[in-house]
């Protein structure tokens, strides 16, 4: 018994050790399949490995396949660290993350080991190069969504007075990022600021906060929550007759919206980075043909198009010269207006900067489906950069 | 190996951390096997170890408090994240590395301090519920108290330095690591053998004849506290020193439980069960990867089935452990050693 336990040991290690020693290009994917973020990251996770599946099909990286380590990390940044070090001891050069919080715990080990990153973290700080040298992400940081979802509200308002503005939030790090600008800028922009309420992540009843908010009277509520807690916010406003409309951050507002808000999100607002599926862009024939005509969530684009851009760089290193952590961050650095087929707007790079864009898509739930409205674009102003 | 039966003729001779030539030989061999490590395995492997020895301060420090004198923490995860800002917080003003690790522990002692006040009123579960508290309003100011901890946005930490010496790759944060879980290690062991830890392990058996024979139960109390945020400040400051940046989401809820789990698993009121525990709970996640991976490799449909299923797997051995060795794994060891000792014979 002992004996054959040992064999069976010894067999799997080799097979797990030689499936990845004749891989030349090795990235990294730090994935949330089974944590509290999971309901998002399993697709986002799935993006990532049918891109790399099409990348392969498709000749690869100058030839070169790429290989994907994948870890669930469960949302534990110490189970982030242990696996970023495993990817470091198999070689990879380059790393799919994830969270806000196991990407702000790499940022220096990324920078020292010179490996870029891309997350599905759009902290404003990330962005900045100074900080977070080899960090990189598709989609704006929260801060510019915010703005541009504000712009967008602003330039629909056709009434004399000031529009009204509340704030809704979680009180964790992901809630409380993007107010301090998000609130400059709808001073700037002309909004009038009514208040503030707090609303868990996991809430079951927002009945005191829209009490609260039905005396303050927005008329635009900004929601930076997940999926759950703005269903529950939606579902309660329309039980108790609040009026006013919702501008939802973007891990708020996807097509779990409608399957858990029902009819009560109906012509709301929320802020993605990608398009929907079935949306009329280039890529989307790839996609279909990806999943085989199956719907997926906005997240599983947006992890697509995050691992495109990433050998997007892969194979502009690769025409340089040598493919490194090193070599793709310079390349990325110096990718301009590059198109993800539509996908997402299109990216550019700089050294001092690293906002892929300043283009945000704003949607809304229609019939029970997200549907696209509009790309709003901001410029690409200095002073916004980390802030 | 120690002789069957009693032969100390003397309380000291009794009372000594390692009694036999052969502990002392085991003990010097494990050092001797640690110090090589870092010249031997790679270097995924000896992050694994430091992230196990930070765990093994905070679970030795919470052992001292819980196991040791009977109160119940649940706030442990957020003085060490006292401790993780107190050392950042100090690192930005320039100060050096000891400095800004001993300040650091110092901060968290006077935090568990505060929050154990209310132990000399409360005990069992109501003192878990106090300390839940610390947590949550300790969580609280790591997230708003901006101008101290950077907020939402975190804080970056440099990698310590010593009289000019960086600790700046894994294997050189080992040794560091490696020599300060040794002197808390130590401490704690000889903490319970003075007249401070026969006080609280009094406390902890029954607070009304501790008192009758003297024990001043609030003082012994809060000493207890800040001993043990201390070290939780200290493991914190390592952390904070390891990670490079810190965020308010490191020092959740999940982190006290995860430190309480490990002293449950590992034995509780024992320095060896907490390093153990320490251990198992740190890596039985890894193992649950690597096994994950490796039947990627061989399966990827029942991969993608079995992914999920990689929680569950954690709550079972956790509740497994629990059913069938309840007094942790020191327990194990004990049945482990005696057997050996005795072979071949049964008792």
């Amino acid at each position: 018994m002992i004996k054959r336990i040992l064999t069976l040991t010894v067999l799997m290690v080799t097979l797990l050790i030689g499936s990845t020693a004749f891989a030349t290009l090795k990235v990294g994917v730090l994935s949330d399949l089974t944590g509290p973020t999971s309901s998002v990251g399993v697709p986002y996770a799935q993006g990532v490995k049918d891109c790399i599946a099409y990348v392969n099909a498709n000749g690869g990286v100058n030839g070169e396949d790429i290989k994907l380590i994948q870890v669930d990390y469960a949302y534990n940044v110490q189970q982030a660290l242990a696996a970023y070090k495993r990817f470091k001891s198999q070689g990879i050069v380059a790393l799919q993350g994830w969270g806000t919080g196991d990407t702000e715990a790499l940022v220096r080990f990324v920078s020292r080991d010179r490996i870029p990153v891309f997350s599905a973290s759009y902290s404003a700080h990330l962005m900045d190069p100074k900080k977070a040298p080899y960090n990189f992400t598709i989609a704006p940081d929260y801060s510019t969504q915010g703005r541009a979802g504000l712009k967008y509200i602003k330039d629909s308002w056709k009434e004399d007075r000031a529009p009204r503005l509340a704030f809704v939030y979680p009180d964790k790090p992901y809630g409380h990022v993007p107010l301090k600008a998000m609130k400059e800028y709808a001073k700037e922009l002309g909004f009038e600021i009514t208040g503030d309420e707090v609303l868990g992540l996991k809430a079951m009843d927002a009945t005191p906060q829209l009490l609260a908010l039905k005396r303050q009277n927005p008329d635009f509520v900004w929601v930076g929550g997940t999926t759950p807690s703005t269903a529950v916010m939606m579902k309660d406003a329309k039980k108790l007759g609040f009026n006013g409309k919702f501008l939802v951050n973007i891990w708020g507002n996807d097509e779990n919206l409608a399957k858990m808000a029902g009819a009560a999100c109906e012509g709301n607002f929320g802020m993605q980075a990608a398009a929907v599926y079935g949306q009329d862009v280039p890529g989307m024939k790839m996609i279909e043909e990806q999943t085989k005509g199956q719907p997926k969530m906005t997240h599983y684009l947006r992890g697509f198009v995050s691992t495109m851009v990433m050998v997007e760089g892969m194979k502009q290193a690769a025409a340089n010269g040598k493919v490194t952590g090193q070599s793709i961050k310079e390349a990325l650095e110096s990718m301009r207006d590059y198109d993800p087929m539509g996908l997402a707007p299109a990216i550019s790079y700089f050294p001092g900067d690293h906002r892929p864009s300043m283009a945000v898509n704003v949607c809304t739930v229609k019939d029970g489906k997200l549907e696209f409205l509009e790309t709003v674009s901001l410029p690409r102003d200095d002073k916004w950069l980390g802030k | 190996m120690q002789k069957c039966g009693l032969f100390f003729t003397t309380y000291n001779s009794e009372d000594q951390l390692f009694p036999s030539t052969f502990q002392k030989t085991c003990l010097g061999l494990f050092m001797a096997a640690m110090l090589a490590a870092p010249c031997v395995l790679d270097f995924y492997y000896i992050s694994v170890m430091n992230l196990i020895m930070i765990a093994v301060i905070g679970a030795v420090s919470l052992n001292l408090l819980t196991g040791v004198c009977g109160q119940m923490s649940l706030g442990h995860g957020a003085f060490v994240g006292v401790g993780a800002y107190g050392c950042a917080f100090l690192a930005t003003k320039g100060l050096p590395f000891l400095f800004c690790l001993l300040g650091g522990g110092a901060m968290a002692a006077i935090a568990g301090m505060i929050f154990g006040i209310p132990s000399l009123r409360l005990k069992g579960i109501y003192l878990a519920i106090s300390t839940l508290a610390a947590q949550l309003i300790l969580e609280y100011v790591f997230l708003h108290w901006t101008s101290f901890t950077g907020g939402a946005n975190g804080m970056p930490v440099d990698s310590p330095e010593i009289f000019g010496f960086m600790f700046d790759t894994d294997e050189k944060m080992f040794y560091l690591i490696f020599a300060i879980t040794s002197v808390c290690v130590l401490g704690v062991s000889n903490i319970v053998r003075s007249r401070s830890g026969r006080a609280f392990v009094a406390i902890r058996d029954f607070y009304q004849s501790a008192e009758n024979v003297g024990v001043n139960l609030f003082q012994y109390k809060l000493q207890a506290f800040a001993t043990s945020s201390f070290m939780a400040g200290i493991a914190g400051g390592l952390w904070a020193y390891y990670t490079m940046y810190i965020t308010p989401e490191q020092f959740s809820i999940g982190l006290s439980i995860s430190y309480l789990a490990m002293i449950i698993i590992g034995g509780m009121g024992s320095v060896l069960g907490s390093i153990f525990g320490a251990i198992f709970i740190t890596l039985l996640p890894e193992v649950l990867n690597i096994a994950t991976s490796m039947l990627e490799t061989m399966a990827p449909e029942a991969s993608a089935m079995a992914a999920p299923l990689k929680e569950g797997v954690f709550g079972l051995t956790l509740v497994l452990f629990l059913i069938f060795e309840p007094e942790g794994l020191v327990r194990k060891w004990k049945l482990i050693k005696a057997y050996w000792k005795l072979y071949p014979f049964a008792y």
